[in-house]
C-alpha cells in the first residue's frame, strides 16, 4: 500500500515537473533566440538558422543599439531614449505611488460622505481602455502647454496609474488598525504627521507592489508615448519601433534584437530584483502588533 | 470637584441610534466602569469621551472644562486601546515619547519621563525593541506606558486586559488598581466582563442598548440592582431568578416553591407592604447562589433563614465552594455550598436559604418590585 502511493506520488511529481519544465522552455526559447542573434554577426545570421550557436561571440550589434543605431533620420542609437525613459518613468513611479498612498490613507482613515463612491469610481479607472482618454487628454496637454514635453507624459502617467496604486495603497490600509490612528489622534498627531509617521513607515511591502507595477506599465507604454511625445522626447518603446522600421540598407536583426533586449531590461532588472517582495506585497495581511 | 460629567449625550450613525441619553457625573479621581454587552455602546461612549467620534447632542465636561467639541489632542487625555495600538514601525522608547515629541518636550525631559514610566512598569529593558518583538503581556504594559507618560487629568481604557490569557488578565488587573491608588487620576475604564468592573470600579454604569440600567457603587448594584438585567449581568454564577406565585399561608404572605421533593413556603419578612397586592399573582424572585448554603446551625435563628429539603440535580465543585443545581418551580437554580456538605446527584440535600437580601421582579417587564 505504502509502496503504491510512494510510487503515484512520484509519478504525480513527474508529471507536473515535465509539465513545469516544457512551459519555462516555451516562453524562454523567445528570449534564448534573442539573445543569441544579438550576438551573432550578420552574416552568421544569414547562413545559420534561428536557434544555432554564433559562430564567434561579438557585442557589436549592442553598441550599436546603444550609440549608432539610426532611428528616423537621426543615428545615435537608444542612449538619448532611453535616458528619456528613465526622465520619465522615475518621477511617475514616484508621483503616483505617493498620491496612491495618500488617497488610500484618505479613504480608509478619513472616510467622508460619499467616499465609497469615490472609491468605486476610481475603479471604474482600472477598467477604462488607453484609447478612451487619448483625444481629451490631448487636448488638455496642449492646453498645459505639456504637448510632446516629458513632464506632459509624466502627467498622463500619472493620471492613468492613480487608480492602480490608490487601490493597492486602500486594501492596504483596510487591514490596518483604525486605533493605531485613534492612538496617534490622542498622541496629538495631525493629519499629515500620522501619514507620514505612522502610515507611510510600514507601508515598506505595498510599495514595493506599487512601484514594480507602475514601472513596468510606465515604462512599456507605448500608446501614450507615441501619441504625446515627439521627436528625440520619445521614450524608448516608440524608439525602439521607430529603429525596426527605419529601412536604410539591409535589416539588421542583430541589433534590431539587442535594442529590444535593451529597451526590457530595466523591467526585467525590477523582477529580479523585487519579485519576491512583489508576491510577498500582495499577500501582506494586516501590520500586526 | 467634578471629573467627568456627561450631560444628556446621544449618538447616531446615521438611522442607527446607538446612545440614547447618557448622563454620568463622577468626581476627580474617580474610578468610572463602563460596562455592558457586548455592542451596546461602550467604545462609542468613551471614543466620544476621548473626542475621537462626534457627540450628536448632549455635553461632556473634563474637570469642568467642556470639552464637546475639542480636538483629542486638547482634551488631556491618554488612551489605552483594547488592540494596544503601538506603533509598529516605532521602537518600545519611540512609542512612548511620541506623543512628547509632538508636543515638542525637550529630548532630556523625554528621556526622564522614559525612564520613569518604563521603571513604574518594569519594561527598562524592552526600551529598545519593536513591538513585534514583544509578547501580549508585553504590549499591554506598552500600550500602558505609553499613557502614562504624559500626566493627563483623565485615563481612558477600552478593555485593555481583554485579549491576555486569564492569569495575566488577573495581575494586570490588580496592577491598574494599584495605579490607580498611586496617581490617583480619574480612570473611565470599559469592559464587558462583571468580575473586571466590580473588583476595579469605584463607580459602575452598566449599559445596555446605549441606555444606562444602573449607575452606583459596586456594592449597591450588587444588592440593590434596579432590574432583572442588572441583577443577571453582575455576579457569577448568576443571581437565580424563579418565577414564584406568592401566596397567602398560615396569615403570612409567603412564596410557593416546588421541588421534586415536594412543595414547600418560604415567609417573606419586612417586605409586606410591596408584595401584598401580588397575593394569587406570578413574581420573579432574585436569589443570589450564596444565598441558598448547606444547613448552617449558626445562622438558624437569624431574620429571613428558612430551611428546606431538595434533590439535587447536576454538582459542580469549584474548591472553595460546589456549586449544587436544583430544580424549584421547574427552574434550575444554584446553590452554593461547603464542600464537605455537598451530597451527590439525585440524593436529598438540607438547604438554608436566606432571604434578607432577596428581590422581587416584574415578570413582564423586569423591573425591580422590591
Ligand atoms: N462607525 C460606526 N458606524 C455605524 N455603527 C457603528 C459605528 N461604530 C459603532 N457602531 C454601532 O454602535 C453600536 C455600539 O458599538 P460599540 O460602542 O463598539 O459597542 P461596545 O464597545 O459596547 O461593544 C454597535 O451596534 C455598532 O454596530
Ligand atoms: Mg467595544
Amino acid at each position: 500500500m505504502v509502496e503504491q502511493n510512494q510510487q503515484q506520488s512520484l509519478l504525480g511529481r513527474a508529471f507536473v515537473y515535465s509539465a513545469l519544465v516544457l512551459g519555462a522552455v516555451y516562453f524562454l526559447i523567445p528570449l534564448f533566440v534573442m539573445l543569441i542573434t544579438s550576438v551573432k554577426t550578420l552574416d552568421d545570421i544569414r547562413t545559420g538558422s534561428l536557434i544555432s550557436w554564433p559562430d564567434q561571440i561579438t557585442f557589436e550589434a549592442w553598441s550599436a543599439a546603444w550609440t549608432s543605431a539610426c532611428i528616423g533620420v537621426d543615428c545615435g542609437g537608444l542612449k538619448g531614449y532611453f535616458w528619456n525613459s528613465i526622465s520619465m518613468v522615475v518621477p511617475a513611479v514616484a508621483i503616483s505611488t505617493l498620491i496612491g498612498a495618500f488617497n488610500g490613507y484618505v479613504l480608509t482613515k478619513w472616510r467622508f460622505r460619499g467616499s465609497d463612491i469615490f472609491f468605486a469610481m476610481l475603479l471604474i479607472g482600472c477598467f477604462i481602455p488607453f484609447q478612451v482618454v487619448l483625444l481629451p487628454m490631448a487636448r488638455t496637454l496642449g492646453f498645459l502647454g505639456l504637448a510632446g514635453t516629458i513632464p506632459g507624459l509624466i502627467l498622463v502617467h500619472v493620471i492613468y496609474g492613480l487608480a492602480f496604486t490608490t487601490l493597492f495603497f486602500r486594501n492596504f490600509y483596510v487591514s490596518v488598525p483604525d486605533e493605531l490612528v485613534k492612538a496617534a489622534r490622542i498622541d496629538g498627531a495631525g493629519f499629515f504627521t500620522i501619514f507620514f509617521r505612522i502610515l507611510l513607515p510600514i507601508s515598506g511591502p505595498i510599495i514595493v507592489v506599487s512601484v514594480i507595477w507602475q514601472f513596468t506599465q510606465i515604462w512599456n507604454d507605448f500608446l501614450f508615448g507615441v501619441v504625446y511625445s515627439a521627436g528625440d522626447k520619445q521614450p524608448i518603446t516608440v524608439a525602439l519601433n521607430n529603429l525596426v522600421n527605419t529601412s536604410t540598407g539591409v535589416k539588421q536583426y542583430n541589433v534590431d534584437m539587442a535594442a529590444a533586449i535593451i529597451a526590457a531590461l530595466p523591467t526585467l532588472l525590477v523582477y529580479f530584483v523585487a519579485g519576491k517582495y512583489f508576491v510577498r506585497g500582495l499577500t501582506a495581511g494586516s501590520v500586526k502588533g | 470637584m467634578s471629573g467627568l460629567k456627561i450631560d444628556n449625550i446621544q449618538k447616531r450613525f446615521g438611522d442607527v441610534h446607538v446612545l440614547k441619553g447618557i448622563d454620568i457625573e463622577i468626581d476627580e479621581g474617580d474610578f468610572l466602569i463602563l460596562v455592558g454587552p457586548s455592542g451596546c455602546g461602550k467604545s462609542t461612549l468613551l471614543h466620544m469621551i476621548a473626542g475621537l467620534e462626534s457627540v450628536t447632542s448632549g455635553t461632556i465636561s473634563i474637570g469642568q472644562r467642556d470639552v464637546t467639541h475639542l480636538n483629542p489632542k486638547d482634551r488631556d487625555i491618554a488612551m489605552v486601546f483594547q488592540s494596544y495600538a503601538l506603533y509598529p514601525n516605532m521602537t518600545v522608547r519611540q512609542n512612548i515619547s511620541f506623543g512628547l515629541s509632538i508636543r515638542k518636550v525637550p529630548e532630556s525631559e523625554q528621556e526622564e519621563i522614559v525612564q520613569r514610566v518604563a521603571e513604574m512598569l518594569q519594561i527598562g529593558p524592552l526600551l529598545d525593541r519593536k513591538p513585534s518583538q514583544l509578547s501580549g503581556g508585553q504590549r499591554q504594559r506598552v500600550a500602558m506606558g505609553r499613557a502614562l507618560a504624559r500626566k493627563p487629568s483623565i485615563f481612558l481604557f477600552d478593555e485593555p486586559l481583554s485579549n491576555l490569557d486569564a492569569k495575566l488578565r488577573v495581575e494586570m488587573r490588580t496592577e491598574i488598581k494599584e495605579l490607580h491608588n498611586r496617581l490617583g487620576t480619574t480612570m473611565v475604564y470599559v469592559t464587558h466582563d462583571q468580575i473586571e468592573a466590580m473588583t476595579l470600579g469605584q463607580r459602575i454604569a452598566i449599559m445596555k442598548d446605549g441606555v444606562i440600567q444602573q449607575f452606583g457603587s459596586p456594592q449597591e448594584i450588587y444588592d440593590e440592582p434596579v432590574n432583572q438585567f442588572v441583577a443577571g449581568f453582575i455576579g457569577s454564577p448568576s443571581m437565580n431568578f424563579i418565577p414564584c406565585p406568592v401566596v397567602k399561608q398560615d396569615n403570612q404572605l409567603s412564596i410557593e416553591l416546588d421541588n421534586e421533593t415536594g412543595k414547600f413556603y418560604l415567609p417573606i419578612d419586612g417586605k409586606n407592604a410591596e408584595l401584598e397586592s401580588w397575593v394569587g399573582k406570578t413574581i420573579i424572585l432574585g436569589l443570589r447562589p450564596e444565598k441558598i448554603t448547606h444547613d448552617i446551625a449558626s445562622h438558624a435563628d437569624n431574620q429571613g433563614i428558612h430551611r428546606a429539603n431538595c434533590r439535587v440535580g447536576i454538582v459542580e465543585p469549584t474548591g472553595p465552594d460546589t456549586l449544587v443545581f436544583i430544580e424549584l418551580n421547574n427552574t434550575k437554580t444554584v446553590c452554593r455550598v461547603d464542600p464537605s456538605e455537598a451530597k451527590n446527584t439525585g440524593e436529598n440535600i438540607d438547604l438554608m436559604f436566606d432571604l434578607t437580601k432577596a428581590v422581587f421582579f416584574e415578570p413582564e417587564t423586569g423591573e425591580r418590585v422590591c
